[in-house]
């Protein structure tokens, strides 16, 4: 990819766990870390699990480190490898393909 | 040792605002993070602490007046105000041991893979914490023996790695996670307990056979397990206790107002004390990140499982459904229960951690979830009313400012036995 590509907006990314504070820190700052480097300009909400389906409408994507019993219309992706640091080059691809792929519901 | 020792009391006198940053930069630097990186974390860490000095203030402007009134007017004894677990793991942290917990927590872990004595890699750093409390309260006990200290938090890391072993499996089929286990130091010392609880309940024809659905009630009252909406609640409930019935001289509006101030009070600290976690938890970060990196180089030949936080297995629907009946039954308990002086507040927030482990355990029964958490949360609130003299005074001497007075501070998350049993008998050998 080209170095200098940048998306012009900003996705924002829920990223939840049991706490909203522990381990969604962990992702959240990985997250933000990674993927501005892939041209991507995100924000990210950090909450409880329990609370996802009420930030879902405004964000382009969940990533959680717990499951998420709840059906959303935004992509869910598992982040536990950002905690156990394995396969986490795969499932920055798998982010990197959905947010290209899905233009936000407005 | 001497020179250690003086430099260690020097790094100690600094306060934990200063000296866990230190730590943790030395830590980074040794483990191989870049300076600039190190620095930021190590005082983003120290920035936590600050921030968590404040929400302690308000937490005791709110709730030591409204406290003392409940003693005053009701005789209810609940004196121990429940700090929660992020301000317990700061306070541990804040500690002597706890500044070397890190250290002593990663060398148990590297001795027990080299031996084969575990197969778990505890990368869940900020969950030390529970390892820094045990050796905290022993420090405590033994009036200030560092070695017992570190000897405690010790044991305490090395229980937690076989128990993580013990129920990796059943963990990693029941939400298909492979590779992981959970040596959390709290969900460990569930583990005997539901287990045990488990084959009594084998042994019970009908009861054994109970398992209720879960749906409806995490559909329904998921709300009330929003930090905002929980502090209004709590707070209201427990200033029309304080208040309400006893007003004295108060007029209807001055005691309206009481309690009207008090739910808002409580939701602030519902939602400010994990937000202020979370700038701690931000520095941390970058720590159990470099120390996972340097652990699965060094052990990159070997099948081991990744020990993560509880946390991670907070969402299923049962836990989600469980901890929310909980919270009410944890304050009927609170109040019930006789000789119970804890006050459950900040971690009602967090009920599910104390079931995390039923459900993975029990083939996810919704039944069980809840029988075997009012149980536990009977132990939970004993031991934490135990410990919170010895918590008040930990979290006093490492300077947060504490109000001389009855009312005294605790964690339902400190509540485990493994931590009990190290203070008690560290007390009966070795107390002052």
């Amino acid at each position: 990819m080209d170095k200098n590509f940048v998306q012009s907006r900003i996705y924002t990314i829920v990223v939840s766990c049991g706490t909203a504070i522990a381990t969604s820190t962990h992702v959240a700052l990985k997250l933000k870390e990674i993927l501005p480097e892939r041209g991507f300009q995100i924000h990210t909400i950090q909450c409880r699990v329990s609370e996802v389906p009420d930030y879902a409408d405004q964000a382009d994507l969940v990533v959680t480190t717990a499951q998420v019993p709840y059906d959303l219309n935004i992509p869910v992706i598992n982040g536990l490898p950002f905690l156990t640091g394995v396969g986490i080059k795969e499932v920055i691809e798998e982010i990197i393909v959905k947010l290209s792929a899905g233009e936000k519901n407005q | 040792m001497e020179v250690i020792q003086s430099i260690f009391n020097f790094l100690t006198g600094l306060g934990s605002p200063v000296m866990l940053p230190i730590i943790i930069f030395v830590l980074g630097i040794i483990l191989g993070q870049k300076v600039q990186k190190a620095l930021v974390s190590s005082v983003t860490v120290g920035v936590g602490f600050i921030g968590l000095g404040l929400v302690i203030g308000l937490l005791f402007e709110a709730l030591g007046p409204a406290t003392a009134r409940l003693v005053e007017s009701t005789g209810i004894q609940l004196v121990s105000v429940d700090v929660g677990w992020g301000v317990a793991a700061a306070i541990a942290f804040g500690t002597s041991v706890g500044s070397l917990v890190f250290i002593v927590a990663l060398s148990v872990n590297i001795v027990m893979l080299l031996l084969n004595w575990t197969k778990t890699l505890n990368v869940d750093m900020w969950n030390y914490w529970h390892y820094a409390f045990t050796g905290s309260l022993v420090y405590l006990v033994t009036g200030g023996s560092l070695a017992l200290g570190l000897i405690a938090a010790a044991i305490h890391a090395a229980v937690s790695l076989l128990i993580g072993d013990w129920t990796a499996k059943d963990v990693q089929a029941f939400f298909k996670i492979p590779g992981v286990s959970i040596p959390q130091g709290w969900a460990v010392t569930s583990v005997p307990i539901i287990k045990g609880l488990d084959w009594i309940i084998e042994k019970i024809p009908g009861l054994r056979d109970i398992n209720w659905d879960s749906e409806t009630i995490e559909k329904k009252l998921g709300v009330f397990g929003k930090p905002i909406i929980m502090g209004i609640i709590l707070g209201a409930l427990f200033g029309i206790i304080a208040y309400g019935f006893y007003p004295g001289e108060m007029t209807f509006t001055q005691v309206l107002g009481k309690i009207l101030m008090l739910a808002v009070q409580m939701a602030a600290i519902m939602l400010l004390i994990p937000r202020i976690i979370a700038i701690f938890m931000e520095g941390l970060t970058p720590l159990s990140e470099a120390a996972r990196v340097f652990m699965q180089k060094r052990f990159a030949d070997r099948e081991f499982y990744i020990g993560l936080d509880s946390a991670i297995l907070i969402g299923h629907p049962i836990t989600i459904a469980a901890a929310i009946i909980l919270i009410p039954i944890t304050l009927l308990l609170a109040a019930i229960l006789p000789g119970n002086t804890t006050l459950p507040a900040a971690d009602l927030a967090a009920t599910a951690f104390f079931i995390a482990m039923v459900p993975p355990l029990t083939k996810g029964n919704f039944f069980r979830s809840l029988l075997y958490g009012t149980i536990i949360m009977v132990m939970v609130l004993y031991i934490a009313s135990s410990f919170a003299p010895l918590f008040t005074q930990i979290a006093a001497d490492i300077g947060f400012g504490i109000p001389e007075g009855a009312v005294q501070i605790t964690g339902l998350s400190g509540g485990n036995w493994i931590a009990w049993i190290l203070t008690t008998i560290s007390r009966v050998l070795f107390g002052g």
